[in-house]
């Protein structure tokens, strides 16, 4: 089930951006545009997150938030460029569930907003990835084809991880090393060319052969 | 008040003395006084002069000294005729209402110029928080539409990011009220933090990066420790060493470890030691001349290799040791050509000669805020 995340903000070019991240991350959004109605809408769409700026046109995100606890518990994120420790008193006051200042590293909104979502709606865990026959385990750190395992270092897994979500597209090296970088492993364009050496030493050994293409000047692609 | 100046002041009034004790003298030997009579007459005259003098000198030096004593102890030395008495001679008055009439300006002045830096002050923080919208909408655009050339787009936006912080640092260090909350954070999730901040930089830079294991637990600002990280490696970045024959092209190929030895390398060290925590940056760029050192955390300080390398703005470290004076954290600074500072001897292994580039000590007291309390 895609998670719908509403979001409440007043610049247009942050608001469908913010849109086009989402969905490009696998969740479902709407926005709010009409200030005025914000709480009908947020009736109507009933989103299972909202992203609630503070500064808005009228009434302050932190008003609306008071608003909508009066009938929701959705999860609420506050992002606001202001970083004071007022503000961010005020948001949890308010009933908000998570603060986070502009300008945002993509990175830790969407970390902020799958645990947030995690936590808020604990379903079924999205545990493996497959493709082509081969089974990667994140949680154990191992990839699996034909009943045989291989055990996968931290860098490992996440590069796998990348690849298998990015599956049947070339996964440019920058995109690799910045998602790791994302995930706080400090890995440079060498190390990654040794660990990309080390995955497929760790596939052959469970007889997955070529699953790991180079593409020249472009990057790799399972 | 000066004596001799005083009696200076004196002459007119003293001559005129004389005068009328010649003339009296003269009257009084014409009028056929005895000689000893006319003596007596004008030693008597002369002593209670002196003592006379004497008398006034020594009160208007102990009112005076009064008076200063008050406008030193004052922390506004203008608002001294708010303490002073009125005085009783009319040559005091005079001034004391010209001294009353200064002070009334001063205070119109201090008060328009305190306005109007609160109004500016406001302003920046108004601005910052506003130029932070366009900064995420750029942000969120590169990052939906990632390649080369948004990543290049975004390392100049860091750099922007980077001043704008800066600026808003800059402004709430003046600031004399606190507008930081401590509470416990985890050092290594403030280095990441600050790390994720300067990313693209430390990408484009090729930057090797070493973390403690363990994180340490600390009490202090998040935010504002957050900054001063970033100041640190920006310095640490800026002021790597760079060869132009080992660039960024070449060492690829031929150096499968990822350790070239030319490469930058910045390493976070966190030391427990119970009564404080230390968290040392290292860097193995260029380091800091000797002579330099001393003044490194001054405003608008640029030294050797701040002219020689880039733009510098001198305002990267005094920040820090603004902020952590504010904190309560200790910043040292060292740098030095000593090898063995290096703990797991990784850089010796390439066969270089390497200097240790500059180390950065952050000194938490875990008791300082309970020493705050106690003092008040």
């Amino acid at each position: 089930m895609l998670h719908k995340i509403m979001i409440i903000e007043d610049d247009p070019v942050i608001r469908t951006e913010l849109q086009t991240l989402l969905k490009a991350n696998g969740f479902e959004t709407c926005a709010v545009t009409d200030f005025d109605r914000t709480i009908r809408e947020v009736k109507t769409e009933d989103p299972h997150l909202i992203l609630l700026d503070v500064k808005l046109p009228g009434k302050s995100g932190f008003y609306l938030c008071s608003e909508i606890r009066s009938f929701s518990d959705v999860p609420i994120i506050f992002v606001t460029s202001s970083s004071t420790d007022m503000d961010e008193l005020n948001s949890i006051m308010m009933g908000g569930d998570a603060f986070i200042t502009k300008p945002y590293n993509t990175a830790i909104l969407l970390a902020k907003i799958r645990s947030l979502l995690r936590r808020s709606y604990p379903e079924k865990q999205k545990g493996q990835l497959t493709w082509k026959g081969a089974i990667l385990h994140p949680e154990e750190g191992s990839l699996e084809f034909e009943e045989r395992k291989a055990e996968l270092t931290k860098n490992e897994q996440k590069i796998l991880y990348y690849l298998f979500t990015h599956a049947g597209t070339i996964c440019s090296r920058a995109d690799i090393i910045e998602y790791l970088w994302d995930s706080r492993l400090y890995v440079d364009d060498n190390a990654l060319s040794v660990n990309i050496n080390r995955i497929r030493e760790k596939l052959s050994g469970i007889g997955l052969t070529d699953f790991i293409r180079t593409k020249h000047r472009q990057g790799y692609l399972i | 008040m000066n004596g001799k100046r005083w009696l200076r002041n004196r002459i007119p009034f003293l001559l005129i003395n004389i005068l009328c004790m010649t003339a009296l003298g003269s009257f009084l030997l014409i009028t056929g006084n005895s000689r000893d009579a006319v003596w007596l007459i004008l030693i008597v005259w002369t002593l209670i002069l002196c003592a006379g003098l004497a008398f006034s000198f020594l009160t208007r030096k102990r009112y005076f000294e009064r008076l200063l004593r008050m406008a030193e102890e004052l922390d506004e030395r203008y608002l001294i005729p708010e303490v002073m008495e009125e005085p009783f001679l009319a040559e005091d008055l005079a001034y004391y209402r010209i001294l009353r009439m200064a002070e009334r300006s001063m205070l119109e002045n201090v008060g328009d110029i305190k306005r109007e830096r609160a109004e500016y002050r406001e302003y920046i923080e108004q601005w910052i928080h506003e130029i932070k919208t366009p900064i995420t909408g750029i942000r969120l655009l590169c990052d939906n539409n990632r390649s080369d050339l948004t990543r290049g787009i975004m390392a100049e936006v860091e750099k922007i990011e980077r001043y704008t912080e800066q600026s808003l640092y800059y402004a709430r260090s003046e600031n004399t009220q606190k507008d930081y909350a401590v509470r416990e954070i985890s050092l290594l999730d403030v280095i990441h933090g600050a790390l994720a901040d300067n990313k693209y930089l430390l990408m484009q830079e090729n930057v090797c990066l070493e973390l403690p294991e363990k994180s340490a637990c600390v009490y202090s600002d998040e935010k504002w420790l957050r900054f001063i990280l970033d100041q640190l490696i920006v310095n640490a970045v800026k002021y790597a060493r760079k060869t132009p024959e080992e660039g960024t092209q070449g060492s690829q190929v031929d150096s499968p470890q990822g350790a070239t030895g030319t490469e930058p390398v910045i390493r976070f060290l966190t030391e427990d030691r119970g009564e404080y925590v230390t968290l040392s940056i290292q860097d193995n760029g260029m380091g800091i001349d000797a002579a330099d050192l001393p003044r490194v955390f001054e405003k608008g300080f640029t030294g050797q290799n701040g002219r020689k390398v880039q733009r510098s703005t001198g305002l990267g470290l005094y920040l820090c040791k603004k902020l952590c004076g504010k904190l309560g954290i200790r910043i040292e600074i060292e740098s030095g050509t000593v090898g063995d500072r290096m703990e797991n001897g990784e850089i010796q292994q390439t066969g270089m000669i390497q200097q240790v580039g500059t180390t950065v000590k952050l000194t938490f007291y875990l008791n300082h805020l309970i020493h705050e309390v106690q003092e008040k």
